[in-house]
Order: structure tokens, then sequence, then C-alpha cells
């Protein structure tokens, strides 16, 4: 069964390829030029999720996705223009499951949709997951995925990953490291943390050599990268 | 203010002495024919009348001088027409000089000054006022004291009312100045002042409305002219095997860079329009670094871990510009230092390129400079500037330097608390 997609976008052309494309994509598709028709059909009938233009001709994107959030935990991906002051918000009280900056990738709005979509029937543990990019952390689960497949890491190495992404955006010394990893059960084999990061890297880097999650800072530590792809 | 009042005052007091002195000099210049000669002239011809003729016993003539100075407490002497003392009263003074012809002041030793008085049959008449009355040039000196107190005390009202209304338009124009483009200031009265206070107010309202425009202007420029750019894109996408892959992958090219052109822009005239920074937090340098050197191939990373307070999203893009411009304009390996300062931070990035000549090294910061014998097509266009403008946001400050043993280095120097 196709998932139903509501456009909100004011753009009558783009909105127009938005919907070719995700149709072709196996979504159905229906397109609404402004934010209160928006809702006004979002009473009406059901839909799986919203992708919406921020800048609406009547009211803005963040008050459609508030009013919505009032009564419903419709997925929500909002398409932004970057350098909008919205834009500096977004990812912080917005409401909306993802966003997105024009111009953007087809390609990549198909997929976070398709994320959003799967985190959905996926169940509400939403607020236990943790996203960095393509990266997610699930705490509940004690499970790393990268575009929605699992990495497979021992439990100490999810712990590591943890404790860094906790500090995303900080170099981390190795003490530090060691001393937040106290609490963890040692493994059997009691190998540096050095081993553990790299395998670590293994697991979740696109390229392991050249590392863009998990950094080496050297003579430092550690960092997390706080702006993944 | 405090200037201006005394300023005023100055220029008042003055003008008041200055009259004084005119009015002196002018009553010297006609004593003689005006209505005080004229008193002169009179007492002269009473006085004679008063006294025997000059052929009197000394006797007589000076028991009439001593009827006539009899309650005046003054010195009095009486001299002939040839000079000689005929009678006095009280000290002695001296003999009119011979340059006296017709009467006036004249001082003995002691300085003292005495009145001179020519009688019309010749004879000479001195007379000085009491020895305890007080020096006339004493009496001068608290006169003027009393007109500049009087003058204070009257231009100080009218000073301050002046000043008062200047210090409310100056406080106008500095909220203004200081961001607060609803600054207006009250217009009183009808003069100059007023008249300065509306061209203030006429002159801040074009300026809120400018740049009302202007923050509106930047407000939706960044989705208006992104969303036609996605059109595009979404276009191509749509076109799937109608256009050859290298033709369209150098299609998304474009589209990346004047997406890239549009945002570094819409940035530039933020950072002009804007006064404060949107978003200040601690900020760990150091990382910052390593994730912007990981998109780099040939970038290393050295240096101390240093927090600074600044924008995350503007000093990651400091960064990025710089590496970006050391990847297009210089040559490999590129590498970037972070070291602590007294100051705060400095970060330090340098390239193994030909180097920038000396007279550029502070042109490359223009927007959208381009050196002679620079060939590259792409971005020579606000990366640098951008990274001035950051920079200075943030308390600081970047400069070009040589590289020794060839290359360039941009140093940006930043305050932990700007």
């Amino acid at each position: 069964m196709a998932e139903r997609i509501l456009l909100v976008e004011d753009d009558a052309r783009l909105a127009a390829m938005v919907a070719e494309y995700l149709g072709d994509a196996g979504l159905r598709v229906t397109i609404v030029p402004g934010g209160e028709q928006g809702l006004a059909r979002l009473a009406r009938e059901p839909f799986d999720a919203v992708v919406l233009d921020l800048m609406l001709p009547d009211i803005d994107g963040l008050e459609v996705c508030r009013r919505l959030r009032a009564g419903s935990d419709l997925p929500v991906l909002m398409l932004t223009a970057r350098g909008d002051a919205a834009d500096r918000i977004v990812g912080l009280e917005l409401g909306a499951d993802d966003y997105l900056p024009k111009p953007f990738e087809p390609r990549e709005l198909l997929a976070r949709l398709r994320a959003i979509l799967r985190r959905r029937s996926a169940g509400a543990q939403s607020g236990e997951v943790l996203r960095y990019g393509r990266l997610e952390i699930d705490r509940a689960a004690r499970a790393v995925r990268v575009d929605g497949r699992p990495a497979e890491l021992t439990a100490y190495q999810y712990a590591l990953l943890l404790t860094l992404a906790e500090h995303a955006g900080r170099v981390m010394t190795r003490d530090a490291l060691m001393d937040l990893m106290k609490g963890e059960p040692l493994e059997a084999f009691d190998r540096s943390i050095d081993v553990h990061v790299s395998r670590i890297r293994a697991a979740i880097e696109d390229d392991p050599k050249k590392p863009r999650r998990v950094l080496t800072v050297r003579g430092a530590g550690y960092v997390f990268a706080k702006a993944q792809d | 203010m405090r200037r201006l009042y005394l300023r005023i005052y100055f220029a008042v007091l003055a003008s008041v002495i200055t009259l004084a002195l005119a009015a002196g000099f002018l009553w010297r210049q006609t004593s003689d024919r005006g209505p005080a000669g004229r008193a002169f002239e009179v007492a002269s011809t009473l006085a004679q009348n008063a006294l025997p003729p000059p052929g009197a016993p000394r006797a007589e003539q000076q028991a009439a001088l001593e009827r006539l100075a009899a309650n005046l407490q003054a010195d009095v002497t009486l001299y002939s027409a040839e000079r000689l003392p005929l009678a006095r009263v009280g000290r002695p003074l001296p003999q009119p000089g011979a340059d006296l012809e017709t009467g006036g002041w004249v001082r003995d030793l002691s300085g003292r000054p005495a009145w001179a008085l020519r009688l019309p049959d010749g004879r000479w008449l001195m007379a000085r006022t009491p020895r305890n009355r007080p020096h006339p040039a004493l009496g001068l000196f608290i006169t003027l004291g009393l007109l500049a107190l009087a003058v204070a005390i009257g231009a100080y009202p009218v000073v301050r009312r002046l000043t008062r209304r200047l210090e409310n338009l100056q406080r106008g124009v500095e909220s203004l100045g200081a961001g607060e483009l609803a600054a207006r200031v009250k217009v009183e009265g009808r003069d100059e002042v007023a008249q300065l206070a509306e061209s203030f107010n006429k002159a801040a309202a074009r300026i809120e409305a400018l740049m009302g425009a202007h923050k509106s202007l930047l407000a939706n420029a960044s989705h208006e002219l992104r969303t036609p750019l996605t059109r595009i894109r979404m276009a191509i996408e749509l076109m799937k095997d109608h256009v050859p892959p290298a033709r369209r992958q150098a299609l998304e090219q474009d589209i990346a860079e004047l997406d890239a052109l549009i945002d570094e822009i819409l940035l530039a005239s933020r950072l002009d329009a804007v006064e404060q920074l949107d978003a200040v937090e601690e900020v760990d340098l150091l990382a910052l670094a390593a994730e912007e050197c990981a998109r780099y191939e040939e970038a290393e990373l050295d240096g101390q871990p240093v927090n600074v307070r600044g924008d995350p999203r503007l000093l990651r893009r400091l960064l990025r510009n710089l590496l970006d411009n050391a990847r297009r304009h210089g040559a490999p390996p590129i590498e970037l230092r972070i070291a602590r300062t007294a100051a705060g931070a400095e970060i330090r990035v340098c390239d193994h390129g030909a180097g920038v000549p000396p007279g550029e090294r502070e042109r490359v910061f223009e927007p959208f400079r381009r050196f002679p014998g620079s060939t590259g097509a792409t971005g020579a266009g606000l990366g640098l500037a951008l990274v001035r403008a950051i920079a200075r946001r943030h308390g600081g400050e970047v400069r070009c330097e040589e590289r020794s043993g060839g290359g360039s280095c941009f140093v940006v120097t930043l305050a932990s608390r700007p």
C-alpha cells in the first residue's frame, strides 16, 4: 500500500515536480499551496507524512507545525532555505522530525522521507534515538545504524561511541574517555581506546581511512563530529 | 556640555567687560566737553565765588577755604595762578604740574590721586578724598566680580536649558548609533535645536525604514533565490536519461556553486546588517578544526584545545573558507594550527603554494578580488572577505603572511570573550 504524503508548498511548479518524483518512487502525493489548507486537509484525511515548506504565503511552516503537533505525531519533514532566520532554530524546537535545506538533492529528499516513515512504523521511541546525519544511535536498543543498516559494535564500543557522541564537538582526551567509561564492564581484552576507535570506524565510517565521524586530533584525543552529512 | 556653558559664560563676561572699558574710554575722551566737564566748570566758578579774590590776604583765603571744606573730611589746598600755595586744609597736596592746563587727576609721590581744579581767575584748587575711603581699584574689582557673578547666574538657566536639550539630542543619536533604530527625540520649541531634533527624527525614521527593508529582503531572499534553484535541480533529476551523465554532473556542480555563492552573499549582508551574533556559545575550536580538516585530503591539524565564545556556525564557516582558499589558491599540504594566546586563540592556515605578493596581502580580503596571475576560474569570491567579517565579529582580525619556505599563511586572532 502506497504511503500518502501531504506536500504543503506554494511554488506550484516545484510542487508538481516533487510530486512527480515522489510518485515515481511509489508514494502518493497530495499538493496544497497554503498552511491553512494543509491543516484543513490533514483534519479531514489520513496521511502518513507531511512535507512542509517553511515559507508559505498565509501562515509560516513553523506555525503549521506547532498547530499540527498540538493534536498529532504525524511525521513532518520541513523544507527550509539555508540562512533563513528559522533555519537557526530548526533542530531546536521545530517539532519537525527532519528538515532539508533548499536546494536539496531529490534523492536525499526521498531518503529522508523514507527514514521518517520507517521510524514512525518502528514505534514511538524517537526521543531515545540520537541522529547525526545518516548515523543513528538508538539508546533504547543500544544499537547503531548508518542509513538504517545496523553497525556491528561490541557493548564497550557502543558505550565509547555514545560517550563521544554525547560530547559531540568537544575534543576528548584519552584520559577523559577512560574516566567516563569507568562504569562500563571491561571486555576480555583490555585494549587501548585507540584500538576500539579504529573498530568503531570500521563499523560506521564510509571510508575508515578517512574518518568523518570519529576524528583524531593529534596530540589531544578524539572528537565526534557535530556536523555530519 | 559643561564646556559649552563655560564658553558662553566667558563670552558674555568678556563682552560686558569690553563694553565697560569702551564706555570708560569714551568717557575720558569726551569728559572735557561733555556734561561732566560742564559740571567741573560750574564747580570751579562756584569755588571762585565762595573764595575771596586772589588779592585777599592769606588768612582770609585760609578761613574761606576752611569754611568751604568744613564737612568734606578731604585734603584741600589752594594755589595761586603762579602755582604757589595760598591756603590748605588737611594734609598738603602737591602743586599742579606745569603741563596741567585746565585741570584733572594728578598724583603725588604716594601714588594717591588728587583732583586739580582750575578756577576761572587762574588759581588752582587741589582736592583729595579722605584717606579712609577704599582704594578705587578695589571698588572696580568688586564691581567686576559682582558683574561676573551676575552674568554667571543670569546665563546659567539659559545655557542649561540649551545644553539640556542638546544632551537629549545627544542621547538620541547615541542610542540610534547603538542600534536602537526606534530611538527618537522630543521636539521642543521652534528654534535651531528644535529643527535639529526634527531633522534627526526624520533621518532616524529613514534609517529605520531602510534597515527594515534590508532585513526583510534578507529574510526572504534566501527562500526566493533557492526555490527556483530547487526547481532546476528537480528538473534535472526528472530528465533522467535524456542528459549525458557528464553534463548532468556539471549542471549539478553549477547549481551547488550558485547555491554557495547565494549563501556567501546573504551571510555577508547579514553580517553587515545585524548588530549582534545570532548564537553565542562556548566553542571547542580544536574540535571544530578537526571536523573541517576531515573534509580535505591533505589538511593536517596541529594544536592545543582552546575554547572561545562565539557563533559555532560562523566559526565553522571561517575555518572552511580558509581551508577552501588554501586548497584553491595554494598547494597541498595544508597546515592548520590552533594555538592558545593571552588574548584568546590564534588560527593559522598555511599552504605550500606560490604565496601572495606583498602588495596584495591586504587586498585579498576585498570581496570578489582577483589578483593578477590568478588563473583559477572558481571562488575568488567572498570567502576571505567573510573570514575577515567573521573574525571581526568575534573581536579578532585576520592577516595574510608569507610562509617561510614558500606559500602563504592566513592568521586569525580571536578574543576568547568578544
